[in-house]
């Protein structure tokens, strides 16, 4: 059975910062839905379903707060459900909203979400609960160790260096500065990154992501539906996901799963997203990629896992250009996750990014003749991979 | 519209834990899950994706899906999470089936009571600027559903009280181990008695199921065919809503009823399992699911039409009543409608069963509302 085409017809997002004291939760959600629905050109009769993307309820101190976002999405009365993949959750609600349409329940589907991160305090408390109470949680584990953890077994296995890592977020800064919607967006250099304080060896202050508050959403429809209203559209040809374990422990050391250096069940998921796009080999076919990063370290095994470079080959590639706007093939042209992290949407953004670089619409950071791209979100305790092929 | 092809449900399991038991939780999954592939006669191997539906507060852990990866055997596979109620996993991975991308899935959800107050994890819910101070947890939305219907309904709390004992008089020929007493933790909000409700318990539900393909190949018989499907939801302010009514409802139910080609209920539904929250709620729902009508429920309820021996058994597990894992209960109906068409349902099987209805609800007042129709064969508008 062949996969139907799914087309994306809208797109809103906030212009994220950290904190939004002028709008309430569903007030940013329903900012990011007003923006997709002007794209599309619709009215809310026209919607069939919605996915709500929200992560951690806790992030926003409300529990199950999709049901508070009902009306900001105009789902009274309609098909709804919420998806939580954690950081992936973005992307997998696209996926769900994919699979509303391909199944044949629903012509057009809205999938939208908003998070507060600036004002919740501390994430990394909220993310501490994730893990195990017994085992992991009071290390004490949070995502920044988790991944400086990757970091360091990067460094290991590669020769990445803390420089290579401060380029990682030179680029991105630059990316950002030419993006009106990311948080941050002051160019940095490698010296300054460098003198920046450490947060969790090797991970440094200007190597991690913001605490971003902002909303996202976007309008989804068939084929049919595209083309009886003669709509403009950009395509979603590849979906793929894939999971690791939970216990970090599986991924280290002897008997480890997985490498917790690399990104395994990314590139599973990668591969499963390319196989259902028809991409063979995605470095002649792949234009521009939006990678879920979060950490400096982490866009390096992105990329390797995307197959945009061999294992442990990112590093000089990166350091020679190949993936700033202007090279071969641009990686997080937006800015980035490293730039722009409202969790619930995160991974809905990277998709949102590679579908207006596809269909041309993405400003000063526009991809050149970008025709087909990749996204990808990470969830979990680096656990739960999303990733999406759209083309023009 | 109707979805692109049809899913059967091929495996089921349901798991109470004893009080006694010293079983994790992700013992209590894993087990689940086996016990469910078992029943489809499949290994993990055969399953394409996963959809879990679990809930954060209860579980006390801010990602719960995170703790099945292992247990449900989610490594290196594909998992999706519907956090908002347990039967919107079996809505995704039916989605996920009928968009031809998948052939297989498995759906867990569960319900621990190890939070050391449901009530306050359930108050969290609630907007935190107006109505967090408010005692509001899902008896509370409950019992002010309820008396919103009482005042409408004279008599009603006494035909609730007479409708609970049928229901647990169902559930005494089936549940030995649970218990039947009723009650809750802690004070009940008016009009709800001990005997309306049952207090939380730890339980989980795994589900199998695989497209009309997977099951024509294999040469599966004696699945149950999701032939109607259809879930929507009620605005999140309860001070927004008219709790007389189930508008939500009447939309899941006009799709469900409509891709099943069912235009009869009470002549072709053979048995029923609904989220009987209370009493009150088991009624509404029966109304607009028209299997007994508002001015009717007084003589059904003294009929009998609902008990097991009736013409149109409902609830003849004992319900959300006599076995109440707060978060799954939804899913454990869709369940235990299946295992009534697979003629797997032990000893609350109700003979002959060939078309069964399947209602959940979820959140405060039944805000979410799922309903399905499952049958011995594929009807409805693409069999």
């Amino acid at each position: 059975m062949k996969a139907p085409r799914v087309g994306i017809i809208g797109i809103g997002q906030s212009v994220f910062t950290r904190r939004r004291d002028d709008a309430s939760y569903p007030d940013l959600v329903r900012e990011a839905v007003v923006l997709a629905m002007t794209q599309c050109g619709l009215d809310f009769d026209a919607i069939d379903g919605t996915v709500y993307s929200l992560s951690p309820d806790a992030m926003v101190g409300i529990g199950n707060a999709e049901r508070l976002g009902v009306d900001a999405v105009g789902g009274r009365y309609k098909p709804f459900l919420r998806i939580n993949t954690g950081g992936a959750t973005g992307i997998s609600s696209v996926a769900a909203a994919y699979y509303h349409v391909a199944s044949g329940a629903c012509d057009v589907v809205l999938t939208a979400g908003a998070d507060k991160v600036g004002e919740c305090g501390d994430s990394q408390t909220v993310l501490n609960k994730i893990w195990d109470p017994i085992y992991e949680r009071p290390l004490p584990q949070g995502t920044i160790t988790m991944l400086a953890m990757s970091g360091v077994r990067y460094q290991q296995k590669y020769g990445m260096t803390q420089e290579d890592m401060a380029r990682v977020v030179v680029k991105n800064r630059y990316h950002a500065s030419l993006n009106s919607n990311a948080h941050l967006r002051k160019e940095v250099t490698v010296e300054d990154v460098m003198a920046s304080r450490h947060i969790s060896w090797p991970i440094k202050l200007m190597d991690c992501c913001p605490q971003s508050s902002g909303g996202g959403a976007m309008v989804l429809a068939s084929e049919a539906f595209i083309k009886a209203n003669k709509l403009d559209a950009v395509w979603i040809t590849g979906v793929g996901h894939c999971s690791e374990t939970y216990y970090l422990g599986d991924r280290m050391g002897k008997g480890q799963l997985a490498d917790h250096a690399d990104a395994y069940a990314l590139s599973k998921s990668i591969r499963r997203s390319y196989q259902m796009a028809g991409i063979t080999n995605p470095q002649k076919e792949i234009d521009v990629a939006e990678l879920y990063a979060p950490f400096s370290n982490t866009e390096f095994h992105s990329i390797e896992a995307a197959g945009l470079a061999e294992i442990g080959t990112a590093v000089p590639q990166l350091n020679e250009g190949r993936y700033t706007i202007g090279g071969d093939i641009p990686v997080n042209p937006s800015g980035g996750t490293l730039c722009t992290n409202a969790i619930a949407v995160t991974a809905m953004i990277r998709v949102a990014e590679v579908a207006l670089q596809v269909w041309g619409k993405a400003g000063a950071h526009q991809v050149k003749g970008a025709q087909r791209g990749v996204a990808s979100g990470n969830g979990g305790d680096h656990q739960f991979f999303g990733t999406m092929i759209v083309e023009s | 519209m109707s979805l692109k092809r049809k899913t059967a449900v091929i495996g089921t399991a349901i798991l109470a834990q004893p009080g006694d038991d010293p079983r994790s939780l992700e013992e209590l999954l894993y087990d689940v899950v086996q016990d469910a592939l078992r029943d489809a006669d499949l290994t993990i191997e055969d399953i394409d994706g996963i959809v879990v539906g679990s809930n954060d507060q209860f579980d006390g852990r801010a990602i719960s899906i995170m703790a099945a990866s292992g247990s449900v055997g989610g490594v290196d596979r594909d998992i999706l999470s519907t956090p908002s109620a347990s039967e919107h996993a079996l809505v995704m991975a039916t989605l996920r089936i009928a968009s031809g991308l998948y052939e297989t899935h498995l759906i867990v959800s569960w319900s621990t009571t190890e939070a050391s107050s449901l009530s306050e994890a359930q108050r969290l819910g609630a907007d935190p600027y107006f109505h967090r101070r408010l005692p509001l947890d899902e008896n509370a939305g409950t019992a002010l559903q309820a008396n919103v219907m009482a005042s409408s309904v004279p008599g009603l709390n006494d035909l609730a009280a007479k409708l609970a004992a049928n229901t647990r008089s169902n559930g005494a020929r089936t549940r030995s181990s649970v218990s039947l007493k009723g009650g809750a933790l802690g004070k009940l909000p008016y009009p709800l008695t001990d005997e309306m409700v049952t207090a939380p318990v730890t339980g989980a539900v795994a589900m199998v199921i695989a497209s009309e393909d997977y099951v024509a190949e294999n040469n599966l018989t004696g699945v149950a065919w999701i032939n109607g499907m259809g879930w929507a939801t009620e605005t999140g302010y309860l001070g927004d809503r008219n709790l007389n009514e189930a508008l939500a409802l009447e939309v899941a139910r006009d799709r469900a009823y409509g891709e099943a080609g069912l235009t009869s209920p009470l002549t072709q539904i053979d048995v029923a399992e609904l989220t009987d929250v209370s009493p009150y709620q088991e009624l509404m729902v029966s109304d607009v699911l028209g299997l007994s009508a508002r001015a009717d429920w007084e003589t059904d309820v003294a009929s009998g039409l609902f008990s097991a021996d009736s013409n149109l058994p409902v609830n003849p597990s004992g319900g959300v009543l006599c076995f109440n894992p707060v978060f799954c209960t939804g899913l454990i109906r869709i369940a235990e409608a299946a295992n009534q068409i697979r003629g797997c349902a032990g000893k609350h099987q109700v003979s002959g069963a060939k078309t069964a209805l399947a209602h959940a609800a979820s959140g405060f007042a039944m805000m979410y509302q799922c309903v399905l129709i499952l049958g011995a064969e594929p009807t409805g508008e693409i069999a």
